[in-house]
This record gives structure tokens, C-alpha cells and sequence, in this order.
């Protein structure tokens, strides 16, 4: 008896495993979205060849969406409420990594120095993510270092001409509304309009009421970040909006200008990006290091925007203030800010970041050459 | 690329076992050198130099060793010693961090690690001393002792095997396609532990850890360290068993390391069936030698608790863990003064499963001080029995705890064995291979995000 289990076992699992593996050498739905390891020689040296190897196979297994769905099911049957790293709520999914949070005494370095040489006002924004707003939802083990410590901790290391937003404790009095994607870190259009009506009192306008936009539901499938960490089904899909404001001023030119210094016609919102596998880009397109927006509003006033993702949501309530407003995203760009505009052309400048972008590496590149 | 891994379950593993077995026999050692040293490439190139040229200082210096031994016991004595300290020197210097002018003199980055080094160092080790001794002569087929030293089933958790043993089993191969099925079961078992049960175990374990001790619970300090005590049996003895289950699947019959110690109802007993070959290591070269030379009970003892501690420290390289070795040690000789206590008889299985779990945390443990404020907590010293953390633990894990804690036991083996009912068995039988198939599709589940379930509780 234990001769024929073990033959059935060998035909049984062989078949198994011969089956998947065939099928992930099948080329793939998201295929476009593979990343082949680089075949450098420090790559291959240290190993990261290997490991860029073992990465490729778990996005080229064969019904890798069903399988990581099947896992995280599996995973919150075992050990509860967390799979992946993030936490699933009983209304949302919020990130749970449990890591050192970096310090933020370069970054306020880096912003402190950019002040010092930049004649105009400058204002800083630091955005807490839905983890820092929710983070009361998360096991106490796990919000240890919470963002508003991090952010009071980075408001105290800027220098005093540097005028900062209480942006954590606005959004954390409004978390009972929809100011956070449900499967995602990022905010909603709504949440960003909230956070907009204090900024821009701060820069010195009014900002525009709520009532005088048209909001628009573009869809009601976004799934985020964190829904695919999970693939948690029993988390609703987002609504993702458009703000119009028709009376309003309008925009009259929207250029993005990629690393490679060409410029492109963009849109503060491309619709085409809901077909996309990142609905979000709805909000300024496809990203690039740096958007140039021009309305019509008579003013002679010009904004720059240094900002993180969470800036892109932003920027539409901007327009109705200023005639110029320049969008700067470190993250994408491999050169300094100053390669791409000329700082003295801006009377202000507004730093946006969520609190979990404030990064030296990203920071660095608004230093001043 | 770890064992648990898509890349390895679906790729390297059944091209390596078609490679092979098609190979003509005479070639098939070439081959399976061939394949662990692509295996050991996906660790970088690096790695890869790295452990050839560990092989071949090894298999050069016993070859002169042996060829020296009959000439002359001082010139044999020579090839021998740089053989044994340039073995040393290199386990040192990956597994501490006061060696780091060799990362810099190899230009190798600081997250660099010779994965298996230690156990490959016991068994480079063992083979000197015992060709050294003229308990064996010396290898000549070059590509066998790579295969000692690297053979891809083996480099991760072992078995640590004296030489004569490794070549008794390779000279005994023996395939078909029940040797696979075997190998293929315990492979899929050894998954099973640690993507199932270890990695649970582990975020169970980080919970606790990523408190501060000085506020920690009692309770909570005991679900922890219940947590890393199982959590490292199933990740040691998952990926052992999957190593075995892959030798098997060759053809080679690999004794297992772990043969259900958690349970036991005497330390000693735990310590005869936790990671058996490298506690015979450590007993073969260090005890024996220096007890056969002496006289005095007490120093034996002394020698043994010594061992113990030698073989804490190669687990950890901390002083804490060596601490953890010498109170082993320690509770195995006053456990054999105290062997007819009724009180040992009437607590067996709880007193040994409280003393290993006590005397880990300081394997746990980075530092002594450390260990001991963990132990105050255990106790309750920081004033609090249970907390909402505690709460939360119980409510998510307590069924994960009692699980592994039965699957770590050998009480379903056994009731198999003792049941004597021929019809229990035969619908175990029949059911294995649909088991072993769900087993690997809930594993493959479980790691298919992130493509493998790397977590080690300790780089051995």
C-alpha cells in the first residue's frame, strides 16, 4: 500500500507541478508590466540577478491573480486581519509595515536650505497617509511611531520662515468622511478639496466653495495599492471623481516635460488612464518630473509645486488662483529642479508631500546647484 | 533562491530532476555538481568564487594532509592546521561583524552572506580532522567532495554528514519513482512547516518583538517566545526536510535533523532529537575527544557543558546564545543526577517544554541584558499580567499556537502506528496524494506575491 502512495503521490504532484509550470512559461496578461532583470555584472555578482529572477517567476506564474487572491484569504483565515503588510479593517485596508520609519532631520535640512536661497514665501504641506488617519484601527503594535509624531517631529527642524499646514490634524477631524481611498493610501478629490481650503487661505486667497463645483464620478472600480498587496475581494472598489468648476477660470495650456527635456500636451484630468492599470494617473496623466499649467486668470501670479503622488489630486483647485503653476515631482525626474525651471519666476512655492515621501533621496533633487 | 520559492518549485527543481535523471549514470555526479553550482549562482557570482575556492583549499589541504600523514606526523600536522583555522577564519568572519576588512578586501557588499556557511564549515571541518586522525583517507574525486561541500539539497540546513557517511549514500543511490514519491512527500511537508507554520508563527513573533520589552506583558513575553521556539523548529527542520525530500527525489537517502524534539518529556531526550547531526557533530569532535582524556566526572561534566556551549554559540554567535548552549548543557547533567525524581516523571513533557522555552530567549536574544529584561517580563516584572496587545495576540493566533503546537508532536504518527486498524491506514494512504497535492497549492497560494517565503530566523 505504501509502494502505490508513493507512486501516486509522484504522478500527482509531478503533474501539479509540470501543469503550472508549463502554463507560467505561457505569455502573460500583464506582461507589459514585467520587470526582466538587468544582466549587469553587479547584478549578477551580488545576487541580484537571482532574486530579480525569482520576482519575474512570481509575475509570470500562471493565474498569478488567483493565487495571490486564494493566499490572501488563506492568510487572513490564519493569522487574522493582516496579509502583505496591510491591515484589513472592517470598512478599509490600511498599510501595516512594520519598519523604522526614517528620520526626517535631513529631509528639513534639505528644505531649509532651499528656503534660504529662494527669495519668495515658502510653505510646506506634509500630508499624513490613510494608515496615519485610520492608524487608530491598527493593533497598537503596529502604529507605534504614528505620523503625526513623525510630522511635528520634521515641523520643528524647518526653519521659522518656512510656513507649515497642519494638514495631519485637519485630515484626522475629518477622517469620518471620505477623504481616503478605501483600498489605497492615496486621498480622494474630496479629501484633497479639504486640505485645499486651508492652503490656499495660507497663500493668500479665498478658496472657492464647495457648492460651485460640478462633481463628476468618472468610475467606481478603482482598486489601490493596498487592494493589490491583498487582493482582498470583500474591499468595495473606490469611486474616483472629477472637480469642475464651470464658471471658473479654465485651463488654456497643460505641457508636461519629461526627463529627455521634450514636452508634451497633458491634461489635469486624463480620462484615458481609466482604462489603464493605474487609474489613479487620471489625476495629471501619465507622471513626469515636471507639469506647466497656464489659465486664464488675469493675476500675474505664479505657483510652484514641489510635490509627492498626492499633489496630482491637488493641483485642480489650484487653478482657479493663479495664471502659472508649475508642477514639480521629484520622484520622477533624474535631474535637480534647477535643470528644469528658474526659481526666481516664482513668488511662492508649496511643498506638498505625503508624510511617507518626505525621503532624502527624493528631497535632494530640489537642492540648489 | 530558497527552496520555498516559485522559481525553485516550478523551475530549478523539475528541470534539475529531468536533467538528471536522463544523465548516463557515470556522468550524473558531474551533473549534479553542475546543477548546485547554478543553484549557488542565483546567490550571486560572487558566492558562487566564494565557496569553490573554499572547496578547493579544503580538498587541497586533506589531500596533503593524507599525502604527509605517513612521512611525517609534524609536516601532516601543517596543511592540516591552515586547512582548520583558514575554516575558521572564514566562519568568523561571515557570521560576526568584526571582520569586515575581508568584506572590503572581496569587495563584497554588506548584506553579503555565504548562505550554509555553517554547516558546510562542520562538515569541511569534521573531514579534516578525521583524515587528519587516519580515520579516513582523503578524497580524490574532486567533484564528490564539491558535492560534500555544496550539493545543492544539502547547502541550506544540512545534514550535517561525516564524509564516509555522505559517500556511503551516494555510492547507495537508489531511484524509481517511490524513492521520488517519498522525496516529493516530505519535500511538500517540509513547505508545509514553513510557509504554513513558521511564517505565521513569525509575525506572531515580530508583534511581540517590535514591543519594548520594559512594557511588555507577561503574557504577552510567554506568547512570544512560545512563538520563536516553534517558529525556529519549523523553519529549521522545514527546510531541512525539504533538502531531504529533494535528495530523495535524486535518488540519495538523507537522514532527517529533526525528529519531533519539541514534546519531549526529558531534556535530554529533546536534545537527541533536535538538529541530530550537527549535536552529534559537536559531541563527535569536541566532546569525545577531550572526555576520552580524562579521568575526573566532574571535569567530563564540565567538558559537556562546555560542548553545549560551543554548540550555542554556532547557532548565534552572541554570547547570549552561547549562554543559552551552557544552561542546556547544564540542564542535561543535573536532569541525569535527578533521572528517578517522581517530580521529573509526574512533569516530563511540561517541565521540558518550559525550560526550552525559557532558556531561548536567550537564542532570541541579541544581548545577555537583553535576554534577562525579557525574562523579567516573562515573570511579570514590569507589572503588568496581561494587556490589549495580549487580547489581540490570543484572539488572532491562539488557534495557529495550539495547531503547530500538536503538528510539532508526533502524536498523529503514532496514533497511526499504535492504532493497529489496517482500515485507519489504508484511507491515510489513499488520501496522501490529494493531500500532498492541496498542501503544495495552498504553499504555492501563500507565496505567490511575493514569490518565495524567505524568512530566516537564523542565517546558518
Amino acid at each position: 500500500m505504501k509502494n502505490i502512495t508513493s507512486k501516486l503521490t509522484a504522478v500527482a504532484v509531478l503533474t501539479f507541478i509540470a501543469f503550472f509550470g508549463a502554463a507560467s512559461l505561457a505569455p502573460c496578461d500583464n506582461s507589459e508590466k514585467t520587470v526582466i532583470p538587468a544582466l549587469t555584472w553587479d547584478n549578477i555578482a551580488d545576487g541580484g540577478f537571482g532574486s530579480g529572477l525569482s520576482s519575474l517567476a512570481a509575475q509570470h506564474f500562471a493565474f498569478s491573480d488567483s493565487w495571490r487572491s486564494v493566499g490572501s484569504r488563506i492568510d487572513s483565515g490564519i493569522s487574522g486581519s493582516i496579509v502583505n503588510s496591510v491591515y484589513i479593517a472592517d470598512d478599509r485596508l490600511i498599510a501595516a509595515d512594520i519598519s523604522e520609519r526614517e528620520s526626517t532631520d535631513e529631509c528639513a535640512e534639505i528644505v531649509n536650505a532651499f528656503a534660504d536661497s529662494y527669495n519668495g514665501a515658502v510653505y510646506f504641506a506634509a500630508v499624513p497617509t490613510s494608515a496615519g488617519v485610520y492608524g487608530d484601527a491598527l493593533p497598537s503594535h503596529l502604529s507605534r511611531v504614528t505620523e503625526k509624531q513623525q510630522t511635528d517631529r520634521f515641523y520643528e527642524q524647518l526653519s521659522g520662515d518656512i510656513r507649515r499646514v497642519d494638514a495631519y490634524n485637519l485630515m484626522k477631524m475629518l477622517s469620518d468622511d471620505r477623504i481616503y481611498l478605501r483600498s489605497d493610501t492615496k486621498w480622494t478629490m474630496y479629501g484633497a478639496y479639504c486640505l485645499y481650503r486651508t492652503v490656499i487661505q495660507k497663500l493668500g486667497s479665498q478658496p472657492v466653495s464647495f457648492d460651485k463645483y460640478t462633481i463628476r464620478h468618472v468610475t467606481n472600480e478603482y482598486r489601490g495599492d493596498l487592494y493589490k498587496r491583498t487582493l482582498y475581494m470583500k474591499c468595495e472598489p473606490d469611486i474616483l471623481d472629477i472637480y469642475e468648476y464651470p464658471d471658473g477660470a479654465q485651463v488654456t495650456e497643460c505641457v508636461s516635460v519629461g526627463n529627455d527635456g521634450r514636452e508634451h500636451d497633458c491634461s489635469l484630468y486624463d480620462t484615458d488612464a481609466l482604462g489603464s492599470d493605474d487609474m489613479y494617473r487620471l489625476y495629471l496623466g501619465e507622471r513626469q518630473p515636471l507639469v506647466r499649467i497656464t489659465t486664464d486668470v488675469n493675476n500675474d501670479r505664479k505657483l510652484l509645486l514641489i510635490g509627492s503622488e498626492c499633489a496630482a489630486g491637488f493641483v485642480p483647485f489650484l487653478t482657479q488662483h493663479y495664471s502659472e503653476i508649475t508642477v514639480y515631482l521629484p520622484e520622477y525626474a533624474d535631474r535637480p529642479l534647477s535643470d528644469f525651471a528658474d526659481l526666481n519666476d516664482y513668488e511662492q512655492t508649496l511643498f506638498l508631500f505625503g508624510i511617507d515621501a518626505v525621503k532624502t533621496e527624493i528631497l535632494e533633487k530640489t537642492e540648489m546647484r | 533562491m530558497e527552496y520555498s520559492s516559485l522559481l525553485f518549485i516550478y523551475g530549478f527543481f523539475p528541470v534539475s530532476l529531468i536533467l538528471f535523471h536522463i544523465t548516463p549514470k557515470r556522468l550524473k555526479e558531474v551533473m549534479l555538481l553542475l546543477l548546485s553550482i547554478v543553484f549557488c549562482s542565483f546567490f550571486g557570482v560572487r558566492y558562487l568564487i566564494c565557496i569553490a575556492a573554499y572547496v578547493l583549499f579544503n580538498y587541497a589541504a586533506a589531500r596533503l594532509t593524507d599525502a604527509l600523514r605517513k612521512k611525517s606526523a609534524v609536516l601532516c600536522f601543517i596543511p592540516f592546521a591552515l586547512g582548520m583555522m583558514f575554516d575558521i577564519f572564514v566562519l568568523f568572519s561571515f557570521r560576526t561583524e568584526r571582520f569586515s576588512v575581508v568584506y572590503r578586501a572581496l569587495r563584497l557588499h554588506e548584506g553579503f552572506f555565504p548562505v550554509g556557511i555553517s554547516l558546510f564549515t562542520l562538515s569541511a571541518l569534521g573531514y579534516l580532522i578525521d583524515v587528519f586522525n587516519g580515520r579516513l583517507r582523503s578524497e580524490k574525486n574532486i567533484v564528490r567532495y564539491s558535492l560534500y561541500i555544496m550539493m545543492f539539497p544539502r547547502l541550506l540546513m544540512g545534514p550535517v554528514l561525516r564524509y564516509d557517511t555522505f559517500r556511503r549514500i551516494m555510492n547507495s543511490r537508489s531511484s524509481g519513482t517511490q524513492e521520488l514519491g517519498k522525496g516529493l512527500t516530505l519535500f511538500i511537508k517540509g513547505l508545509a512547516k514553513k510557509v504554513l507554520a513558521a511564517d505565521t508563527l513569525y509575525a506572531l513573533y515580530i508583534a511581540v518583538r517590535s514591543y519594548d520589552t520594559r512594557d511588555m506583558s507577561a503574557v504577552t513575553a510567554w506568547l512570544g517566545i512560545t512563538a520563536y521556539v516553534l517558529c525556529l523548529y519549523f523553519t529549521l527542520s522545514g527546510i531541512a526536510d525539504m533538502g531531504v525530500g529533494i535528495g530523495y527525489c535524486f535518488g540519495f537517502r538523507f537522514p532527517q535533523s529533526f525528529n519531533y524534539p519539541m514534546f519531549s518529556s526529558r531534556i535530554r531526550y529533546f536534545a537527541a532529537k533536535w538538529h541530530v547531526q550537527v549535536i552529534h557533530w559537536f559531541r563527535n569532535y569536541i566532546t569525545k575527544p577531550f572526555a576520552s582524556s580524562m579521568r575526573n566526572r566532574y571535569l567530563n561534566k564540565l567538558i559537556f557543558i562546555g560542548a553545549w556551549t560551543v554548540t550555542g554559540f554556532w547557532y548565534g554567535f552572541t554570547v547570549s546564545s552561547a549562554l543559552w548552549g551552557a544552561l542546556m548543557g547544564t540542564a542535561i547533567v543535573v536532569e541525569n543526577k535527578l533521572r528517578n525524581s517522581r517530580m521529573l516523571k509526574a512533569t516530563g513533557i511540561i517541565y521540558t517544554f518550559l525550560l526550552v522555552t525559557v532558556f531561548s530567549v536567550f537564542l532570541a536574544s541579541d544581548t545577555v541584558s537583553d535576554g534577562l529584561a525579557y525574562l523579567l517580563a516573562m515573570i511579570g516584572g514590569n507589572r503588568s499580567l496581561t494587556d490589549g496587545l495580549t487580547l489581540y495576540l490570543l484572539r488572532s493566533y491562539l488557534v495557529v499556537l495550539l495547531v503547530t503546537m500538536y503538528a510539532s508532536t508526533d502524536l498523529f504518527r503514532n496514533m497511526l502506528v499504535r492504532s493497529g486498524r489496517q482500515l485507519l491506514r489504508k484511507i491515510f494512504s489513499a488520501v496522501t496524494p490529494v493531500v500532498m497535492v492541496v498542501l503544495l497549492a495552498v504553499c504555492t497560494a501563500l507565496i505567490s506575491s511575493s514569490g518565495s517565503s524567505g524568512m530566516l530566523l537564523l542565517r546558518l
